[in-house]
């Protein structure tokens, strides 16, 4: 038997696997089922899934809303490098811009498979209706992503092979750069819209006591801020361990997990409170909701992974300079990060569904219901996030995403002059 | 001059602010979508009487005929709503039609919506199926297609014969007063909530007459006096949204 496994072992050493090439193999799998977990969905329809009627919107939902969530590091980093001028950050933006463009896409496809007419996913530009806070954030999700697409334009043009083979338009997309502080404004201001209002779009909703709240907006966007960048330097970091041709200045990495930390702790401050005031007094729908959060079956979510991992362990860790210092641990605090966030958009999505506020007059109760995610939405999401695995692996690669040595040749912190004369 | 190249730049931004607060107040009054454009002299409504109502279920399967829904939907679902001296009291339950709309307000497409005689309105062809106005809807009366509703309906034609295109899946889909009905008999000259054929499917079957359809405009539609005479009161009143469907409650008899 052992002589089998060694001589397997040598076929094996003989192929010579790279650790990479098992990665991307894996991802690669993935992704193909995922690809036709999506293609089931597309043929058979929404039936196929554990969404109800009570429950319409799951697992994809909070796919969609967590891509976004941690795509937020992008309009952050580039706001600081191009408006705060904060030049140094310059490197992390360039990581976090693209990884935002990833997390978008994930996002439409997490959106494509969601909704019940993907033929007509071109209705939502055409057919406005102004007043619904989706309609806004389709809006700024739309033209941010074109933003992301701009602002990633010269890291493709930047790439060596790129430039080697078609060196005119690489220079053509790395003059797009020099439009980055145009492209930081705009994406700051859509970026803070539609962060907070896929918060509001729960928020506004009165039917759905536990989710009418004006914090939700509040808390989408600090939740965001926190999750965002801990994406990013999480991303950075994996990197720099896993391949000798990435280089970081793991001071700059440490410089956003502070601000990381001191974020988590005005997003807790928000989150006490908000909490805290709707144990106060009984309120059909509301008090439910928040019970299925303390003390029901999302309990553990919310008290392990959003509260004490997601929050208080970062918090200790991100802020205490020696802690943070040690890169292993500040990959765990920021992995925790992510997770958190992850498990908040869940658990709101979940909180306002399975608690049905009935409409009977004798007197109003709330009943129960349940989701757990069907086989083909846990598979098709499991796709989506091994294409954004592969996606962000290929830009480490080939597009050098994550290089804290290079700077952008020609930056131009101020804006540029919009071709008006000169006034004197 | 300087002063030239300031007055060119000063006339652009001027013309810049102009243009955006032009289109922004184009945005803003087309974002009354609670709102119907246009008027109209009807206001549908419908009185349902609890006293009356035996839960026999009738008005959901002449329903499901007249508008062709899939038998696992109810547009009009009858619901046990507790007893009243030892006998049951039953709710039917069809969409409320709301003077404020959540549904209307939050579809980012504007696939449902307001009309001025205050049905509110599903453009089947618009949805794109993203499920928020069944988020939205406090009176669980949308209903997704989950899948497409192929095959015969077993309720025709026994309980009547569609009059209304069948909804293809992805889209949710709700009670529209039966406004097929209604507007096709006040083009005949019909007055809808007295002549059947142009009253709703479940006013018309309901076989002891718990339902009443009228317009609440006129103070001497049946709808109108029933309210004026009785006891009344509507679903989650609470809420603000302001149904156009209205119970007489069951009552201990005195």
């Amino acid at each position: 038997m052992a002589s089998i496994g060694a001589r397997f072992r040598g076929v094996l050493g003989s192929f010579r696997i790279s650790p990479f090439a098992v990665w991307v193999g894996i991802l690669g799998v993935i992704l193909l089922v995922g690809v036709a977990a999506g293609l089931m969905v597309f043929i058979k329809g929404l039936s196929i899934t554990n969404l109800n009627d009570l429950v319409p919107w799951g697992l994809w939902i909070t796919m969609d809303l967590s891509s976004i969530a941690l795509s937020a590091g992008a309009f952050l980093l580039c706001a600081a490098v191009y408006l705060l001028g904060l030049k140094q950050l310059q490197p992390v933006a360039r990581t976090a811009t693209f990884v935002g463009l990833i997390g978008y896409s994930m996002a439409l496809l997490a959106l494509i498979m969601d909704i019940g007419r993907p033929d007509r996913f071109w209705h939502s530009i055409i057919f406005w209706n102004t007043h619904s806070v989706m309609w806004e954030v389709t809006m700024c999700i739309l033209l941010y992503f074109a933003v992301l697409i701009l602002e990633a334009a010269p890291i493709l043009g930047g790439a060596a092979w790129f430039r080697n083979r078609w060196p005119k338009l690489a220079g053509q997309l790395q003059t797009v750069h020099q439009w980055a502080p145009v492209l930081a404004i705009v994406g700051l201001f859509l970026s803070l819209l539609h962060q907070s209002s896929l918060g509001a779009a729960y928020g506004v909703l009165k039917a759905r006591p536990i989710w009418y709240r004006p914090d939700m907006s509040v808390l989408f966007i600090a939740s965001a801020i926190a999750a965002g960048p801990s994406l990013t330097v999480l991303i950075s970091m994996i990197a720099a361990r896993v391949s000798r041709k990435v280089h970081v200045d793991d001071r700059l990495l440490e410089r956003v997990g502070s601000f990381i930390g001191w974020v988590l702790v005005v997003y807790l401050y928000f989150r006490f409170w908000d909490a805290f005031a709707m144990t106060y007094t009984y309120t059909p729908g509301r008090t439910e909701g928040l019970q299925l959060l303390t003390r029901g079956p999302l309990a553990f979510n919310f008290w392990v992974l959003e509260i004490v991992l997601g929050a208080l362990v970062p918090i200790i860790i991100l802020l205490r300079p020696k802690l943070r210092a040690r890169q292993a641990l500040r990959m765990v605090a920021l992995a925790l990060v992510v997770v958190g966030v992850v498990a908040y958009r869940w658990d709101t999505n979940l909180a306002g569904q399975l608690t049905v506020v009935t409409y009977l007059p004798s007197e109003i109760i709330t009943r129960y219901t349940t989701y757990v995610p069907s086989p083909v939405e846990i598979l098709s999401s499991a796709g989506v996030l091994a294409y954004g695995a592969l996606a962000i692996t290929l830009g480490v690669r080939y597009l050098n995403v994550v290089d804290h040595r290079t700077r952008e040749t020609d930056i131009h912190v101020v804006a540029p002059a919009v071709a008006l004369p000169a006034s004197d | 001059m300087s002063e030239d190249t300031i007055g060119r730049r000063g006339f652009l931004k001027a013309a810049a602010t102009g243009a955006l607060a032009i289109a922004g107040l184009k945005v803003v009054r087309a974002a009354r979508a609670s709102e119907p454009e246009g008027s109209s002299p009807n206001s549908w409504g419908m009185v349902i009487d609890q006293r009356l109502c035996t839960g026999c279920g009738q008005c959901t399967l002449a329903c499901r005929a007249h508008n062709d829904v899939n038998p696992e939907i109810s547009w009009n679902r009858v619901i046990v709503a507790g007893e009243v001296d030892g006998k049951t009291v039953y709710l039917p339950r069809p969409c409320m039609h709301c003077e404020k709309p959540p549904c209307a307000e939050v579809c980012p497409v504007g696939a449902t919506y307001h009309r001025p005689d205050g049905i509110i309105m599903m453009d089947y062809d618009k949805c794109i199926g993203c499920r928020y106005c069944e988020v939205a809807c406090p009176y669980g009366a949308r209903a997704f297609n989950w899948e497409a509703f192929t095959g015969p309906n077993p309720a025709v034609p026994e309980w009547g014969q569609p009059e209304v295109a069948r909804r293809p899946r992805g889209v949710p889909e709700k009670c529209s007063f039966c406004y097929q009905r209604i507007d096709r008999g006040l083009g005949l000259g019909l007055h809808p909530g007295i002549d059947p054929e142009a009253t709703p499917a479940c006013v018309v079957a309901c076989p002891v007459g718990a339902r009443l359809f009228g317009n609440l405009n006129d103070p001497d539609s049946n709808v109108s006096q029933a309210l004026a005479g009785s006891p009344h009161y509507r679903l989650r009143e609470d809420l603000g949204t302001g149904p156009r469907v209205y119970y007489l409650p069951a009552r201990k008899e005195a």
